[in-house]
């Protein structure tokens, strides 16, 4: 925050204050299924979104403090003979999204020996490419420093791993724009296999890459003497899967949006055809953060001749802009609309409130209105509509200018400091200061009218935010309320459990969400080893009291069924519920105990895969047994192993055993059977679903909705991303990952957040405990964005004592402990 | 400066997921039931309208606006706008140990939150063993002051409970200073037949005798009441719109007839009478002789049953019993009497203290309904209330409220008959109708209250019942913060009541503005989508 003032030499009075507004409603959601495609609108346009492609974002950029001073259509009359008594300018920082692209292109130089890479990018930036080389016979390490002859000037070694070279300004853009570039030449015989990069922009800080992964430009394929064998498309498809979705940035995750062309030998060069080296050229779509300076003036002057006040606004923001206005009389500011004559374009919008759509300047962006008012009010109200999707007011108050001469002191007197909001995010902002500004929001609105209004208008997002910020607000407070309960009463607690039974009809359906309360505290009972007893039910049931009185809500059973494996997670026959833990009796004997104690119980689902009974006329095993005797036709079709007949599978592939076809209704229908079989004949209370990667989230919902549980959690369980071997701060894209499941299930279903779990790995084992927040302040896992989604975790059976990745809190207990926090 | 961008969510609505949609049309049928800890009021029209709900919003579950309030109280006449609502603060929110803020965080965040929920404002108790404790006339009240600051800042309104009572859940007794005389004088308190003295209240015998110091006890409440009128005036109208005198064992108009409640609360016995301090005894004595029967004034009727007994199982509370004779009515009337004197010289006292600074005055009286049923209604009787089925004996106690001015407080809407036991004929239903109708009929605003802060069977629906329709209430005070009432299992049921409570019976259908603002978006979108092509 700066403040600036200047002085004008013209005006009576002048009063000018900088005010920085940042203007973010960038989209941190970015699920990938169809149904959220128009959450991305949610990004805030200024003109059309066309416009964006196609102009050169960084026209956007320069910023224009439009003072009265340096205009003209209007200001001509401000600066005759009538006296300014007021003139004000807010300065406007949106944080705007530019689009546009990196070009990377494969070329053969002038040279026949000599390739060349160049890496272009359209956006205005202090661009550096960071990169390395993988070798021919050294295809692991992705960061070594290329040959020496390959290094182009003006090149920075870092450490002796990577080579940061700064692009190039250059105006062979194809669109006659600026466009940066860096060219590296290299000769085929370097022996290097590929040339690995991350984009930079000095300017932001912000890294460019993908997934955690570096850009790959594999040159192998292009090098190889039968290079004609395997066209640019397939080799860069490789890196393709890689450059799929850039954290950080906004991208189209849609291969089709990438222009994989050849740069066909034929057209380009008939020398080509004896190259090796075939050239491609992909563009990618980049987007970035990009302060968009915009500013919005306000003058009033005395108009001589009528002695009513007029006041001219103008604010060089593009696009339609919609002045909402009104005026007032006294301090209390209460909206009321002034009488005819209104400027032109004007309608009423309440009783109260006049709505005036500024008029487009002349020349270039930006536009204006002239209001006169008579001299009979005090104040003018107003706010502006920017674009559908948002207002600009002050720090949740209207703008306000004072009519009077006076009213220059009262503008003096008004709080300047005011805070970002960011209407996309601002419930996630959560802090007390936030809160009290809601609170200072509504108490607002008791003055105006205009509050009828704004709050008909903003209350759909506010009214979000309000409730996230009283959920939230409630969380504390039982919190800290239920730790510091004084010997309150021990009969309330007994009266509250009676309460608790006799009203739980009323709290209806909380299995809806599959959530449970949102404070459940979860239990693993098991560990990798506890099937080696063969009567882990019978141990664990004693367990359960004490369990109980540890606070636990809520146990996690083995899977149950029948199995290869004796952990069981390789199921074979559904129905077959004895298995290494103990037999169905012992089950359902264990799972009433549970309930006893009051604790609720899952059951782990692995709806994945299925291990065949049988195998199929080619030897494969790929015919189950059981009561569901499925053939190859409930198998995917996309693992070779198995032969299945099914579709291609919705998710990643599970390749030590047939993977499940949930995409057929046969399927779902007997799954969905068993389920419920599983809930009304064992009791379990909700799921424990395993390898949810396997299968599309959609299905998950059906079985969730068809079985009701009080409580699921699925396992999506993928790698975190890193660079250099380090765990990079920004797990956006692997958080995303998750909360895409959980939005596929539609939310019926929370997910581990593992994300959290990483960082706290990371953050805890090398005391880096930055890593705690993420860049928006916000904890970095799938907490930070769904929170009343995520299941936080300590350990579980694949991190526990007994695997890998154990933990800096390790547990002599493998006890997997689960805190949702409802936000 | 900066200036905060407030989306309109038109867009961000239309991310449509199906399964919320179907969400939000099960909870339409439903009307606007509540699920898990989703917090649910405003109008679910937004979830038809808008589609449904995007990622953010599926946790949030069915929005509905927050409507009327607080801005509504301006625009709204209050029966339209409903009750207003408070929420009592913990009883311990200022220690007794240190005059600090208990969980001061705790209160901070549920302030907000009731802010936000558009509550109206906060109920607070205010000790007389916190403020006065160390000796008479040494006040501290900066732990109160702080709590009213916060209460301010937030921009809530604030109720003050004067407490002249102690408490032991949790562990606030009355003044050292006060036990101390106590130890000497134990007929400073109420007593019963068996000699057991209760003391977390003064006996109302000796109000005005100078047992404390050479001070009576009420003078010493009006040093109390002055002292607060002065400390607090920065707050008084603005914040604090309402000062509840207490008056009794916690802190209702009463005798302490229940206090050897067995703690299984099983089954409600009668009680016992509470004239066996010697001043209540020598002024049953006075009486006694006065009405020319001597001998009944030597004590309390002999025929009645212990604290948790049934009426059956002695004679005077039966059907024809000894209450029904001359003799029990001379000592239930002089029994009640007591009683309302006593409101009323306190009442009097506090309207006379604070009568100057507009701010009114609430006395609270128990709902007494256990054996409201039979004919004798022996709880109320050792209570203090003279109400039979041959008498209204709410008929005086109203009266003296009107005559100084007072609302009244009425606990217990929460009660429902069907959850009570059966053996006790209890009905609270009954008799709040009952004394609703009587101090409404003598012009006595009525303010209501739960009487469990741990929630009963039915409770929320008794209520909703009770302050919708025709009972209009001057405002009703909901108890109690703490860790229950933010718990999962309370606090959305709380949410639900405020948003009934905002929108009596606004039905889905009915919302003209809502469509209004539908047809305003509609041209909205078609100019920006003008807009957007020209541009």
């Amino acid at each position: 925050m700066s403040i600036s003032t200047t002085v004008f030499s013209e005006p009576l009075f002048n009063f000018k204050l900088s005010h920085y507004h940042r203007l973010a409603t960038i989209n941190r959601f970015k699920p990938n299924s169809s149904h959220s495609l128009s959450s991305t609108s949610n990004i805030i346009n200024y003109g059309s979104s066309c416009s964006w492609t196609l102009k050169p974002p960084h026209k956007f950029l320069s910023p224009k403090f439009v003072t009265f001073a340096t205009n003209t259509d209007t200001l001509q009359q401000i600066q005759s003979s009538d006296d300014v008594i007021f003139s004000q300018t807010h300065p406007i920082n949106r944080i705007q999204l530019v689009e546009g692209k990196v070009f990377i292109r494969l070329d053969q130089g002038n040279d026949l020996k000599n390739s060349e890479l160049i890496v272009g990018c359209n956006l205005p930036g202090k661009w550096i490419l960071h990169w390395g080389v993988s070798g021919v016979d050294d295809i692991k390490s992705e960061w070594n420093q290329p040959p020496r002859d390959m290094i182009p000037p003006g090149s920075i070694p870092v450490k002796d791993h990577a080579i940061e070279t700064p692009l190039k300004k250059s105006s062979t853009s194809p669109e006659g724009d600026t466009f940066y570039e860096v060219r590296i030449s290299f000769k085929p015989s370097d022996e290097i296999s590929a040339i690995n990069f991350v984009l930079k922009d000095e300017e932001t800080g912000a890294s460019y890459q993908h997934k955690g992964r570096n850009f790959k430009v594999p040159l192998v394929n292009y090098l190889k003497e039968d290079a004609n064998l395997i066209g640019p498309k397939t080799g860069f498809s490789l890196s393709q899967g890689d450059i799929g979705q850039m954290s950080n940035v906004i991208l189209d995750s849609e291969a089709t949006n990438d222009k994989v062309q050849d740069s066909s030998s034929e057209s380009e060069s008939p020398k080509k055809e004896n190259s090796q080296v075939e050239g491609f050229n992909v563009e990618l779509p980049l987007t970035k953060e990009v302060t968009v300076n915009n500013s919005i003036s306000v003058s009033v002057r005395k108009c001589s001749e009528t002695a009513k006040n007029i006041l001219d606004l103008e604010t060089d923001i593009p696009g339609n802009i919609f002045l909402h206005w009104g005026v007032c009389r006294d301090d209390l500011r209460s909206w009321e609309a002034p009488p005819a004559p209104h400027p032109p374009q004007t309608v009423a919008y309440k009783d109260t409130v006049l709505r005036t759509q500024l008029k487009p300047k002349g020349s270039g962006e930006g536009s204006s209105a002239q209001i006169s008012l008579g001299e009979e009010f005090s104040g003018f109200l107003f706010l502006l509509k920017i674009n559908e999707n948002s207002w600009l007011n002050n720090k949740g108050i209207d703008f306000y200018v004072p009519l009077s001469t006076s009213g220059s002191l009262v503008i003096g007197n008004r709080e300047d400091q005011s805070k970002v909001v960011k209407s996309e995010e601002a419930g996630e902002n959560e802090n007390s200061e936030f809160t009290n500004e809601i609170i200072n929001e509504i108490r607002h609105l008791v003055t105006g009218i205009s509050s009828v209004k704004r709050r008909k208008t903003k209350s759909k997002e506010a009214q979000e935010t309000i409730l996230q910020e009283i959920e939230r607000l409630a969380a504390e407070a039982y919190s800290i309320f239920r730790t510091s309960v004084p010997t309150f009463s021990e009969e309330a607690i007994v009266e509250s459990e009676v309460v608790l039974d006799s009203e739980s009809p009323e709290l209806p359906p909380k299995i809806m969400s599959g959530t449970g309360t949102g404070y459940e505290i979860v239990c693993q009972g098991f560990n990798w080893e506890s099937n080696k007893s063969g009567r882990w039910y019978m141990e664990l049931k004693e367990k359960a009291k004490e369990l109980a009185s540890l606070g636990f809500t809520v146990i996690w059973l083995p899977p149950p069924t029948d199995s290869v494996s004796p952990e069981g997670y390789m199921p074979r026959d559904l129905y077959n519920l004895n298995s290494r833990y103990g037999t169905i009796d012992e089950l359902k004997d264990v799972v009433k105990e549970f309930h006893k104690v009051g604790i609720k119980v899952l059951g782990d689902a692995v709806l994945n895969h299925r291990c065949a009974e049988h195998q199929n006329k080619n030897g494969i095993w790929n015919i189950f047994g059981g009561r569901l005797n499925w053939d190859d036709r409930a198998v995917v079709a996309d693992d070779p192993h198995f032969q299945g007949r099914g579709n291609k599978s919705s998710g990643d592939s599970f390749h030590a055993a047939p993977n499940i076809d949930h995409s057929q209704d046969f399927v779902r229908n007997d799954i969905k059977e068993w389920l419920c079989w599983l809930r009304e004949e064992i009791g379990y209370d909700g799921w424990r679903l395993d390898f949810v990667r396997g299968f599309w989230g959609g299905y998950v919902k059906d079985y969730m909705d068809a079985t009701k549980p009080y409580f699921s959690v699925g396992e999506y369980w993928d790698s975190l991303s890193y660079t250099y071997g380090e765990m990079d701060h920004n797990q956006d894209a692997h958080r995303q990952r998750i909360v895409d499941w959980i939005s596929a299930a539609g939310g019926t279903a929370g997910a581990f957040d593992v994300t959290t779990k990483g960082i706290l790995h990371s953050a805890l084992e090398r005391c880096e405990y930055w890593r705690l927040s993420d860049q928006q302040g916000k904890p970095p896992g799938v907490m930070g964005w769904w929170p009343s989604r995520a299941v936080t975790f300590i350990e579980n059976h694949d991190t526990g004592s007994t695997q890998v990745w154990s933990s800096p809190f390790k547990n002599r207990l493998v006890i997997l402990i689960e805190i949702i926090y409802f936000d | 400066m900066e200036i905060s961008v407030i989306g309109n969510s038109q867009v961000k609505f239309g991310r449509t997921d199906f399964a919320c949609r179907e969400l939000g049309y099960v909870i339409l049928k439903n009307n606007c039931r509540f699920s898990k800890g989703g917090v649910c009021f405003g109008q679910n029209l937004r979830l038809k309208k808008g589609g449904g709900i995007g990622l953010k919003a599926i946790h949030a579950e069915p929005v509905r606006e927050m409507k009327n309030k607080p801005s509504g109280s301006r625009t709204r006449s209050k029966q339209a706008d409903g009750v207003r609502l408070f929420v009592g603060l913990p009883l311990d929110t200022v220690s007794h140990d240190c005059n600090s803020i208990n969980h001061s965080k705790a209160i901070a965040a549920g302030l907000k939150a009731l802010k936000l929920l558009g509550v109206e404002g906060v109920e607070l108790p205010i000790w007389w063993g916190i403020v006065e404790k160390e000796a008479m006339g040494k006040y501290d009240w900066s732990g109160y002051l702080a709590i009213a600051e916060m209460i301010q800042k937030v921009g809530l309104k604030l109720h003050v409970s004067l407490c002249f009572h102690g408490s032991k859940k949790p562990n606030i007794p009355l003044p050292k200073w006060i036990s101390e005389i106590g130890e000497s004088q134990p007929s400073i308190f109420f007593t019963d037949r068996s000699g057991q003295v209760y003391k977390e209240c003064l006996s109302l015998a000796v109000d005005n005798l100078p047992v404390l110091n050479g001070k009576t006890p009420v003078q010493v409440y009006q040093s109390f009441c002055e002292s607060f009128k002065s400390k607090f005036s920065p707050f008084m109208k603005s914040t604090i719109t309402g000062i509840s005198m207490g008056l009794g064992p916690d802190g209702k108009l009463r005798y302490p007839s229940h206090h050897e409640l067995p703690s299984n609360g099983k089954t409600q016995g009668v009680g016992e009478f509470q004239c066996y301090d010697q001043n209540m005894l020598s002024l049953l004595k006075q009486q006694a002789e006065s009405s020319g029967n001597p001998l009944w004034g030597l004590g309390g009727p002999h025929d009645v049953p212990t604290y948790d007994q049934s009426p059956y199982s002695n004679s005077f509370f039966k059907d024809g019993g000894s209450w029904e004779s001359s003799y029990g009515d001379f000592f239930l009337s002089w029994y009640s009497s007591q009683l309302i004197a006593h409101g009323d010289s306190l009442l009097s006292l506090a309207s006379s203290t604070f009568g100057d600074t507009g701010i009114s005055i609430y006395g609270k009286i128990p709902l007494m309904h256990s054996w409201y049923g039979t004919r004798s209604h022996p709880s109320e009787l050792t209570a203090g209330f003279y109400n039979t089925a041959n008498l209204d004996g709410y008929e005086q106690v109203a009266q003296m409220f009107a005559k100084n001015s007072c609302k009244i407080i009425l606990p217990g809407m929460d009660l429902s008959d069907a959850n009570q036991p059966n053996e006790t004929h209890s009905s609270p239903e009954l008799l709040l109708s009952q004394t609703m109708t009587t101090f409404r009929n003598h012009g006595v605003s009525i303010s209501g209250q739960n009487s469990s802060e741990l929630g009963v069977p039915g409770g929320f629906e008794q209520m909703k019942k009770n302050l919708s329709g025709d009972n209009v209430l001057d405002l009703f005070s909901y108890q109690r913060m703490g860790a229950y009432f933010f718990s999962p299992e309370h606090f959305p049921s709380f949410t639900e009541l405020v948003r009934s409570l905002n929108q009596p019976k606004l039905h889905l259908d009915d919302l003209p503005t809502e469509e209004e603002e539908g047809a305003e978006s509609a041209v909205m979108s078609q100019e920006s989508s003008v807009s957007m092509q020209a541009a």
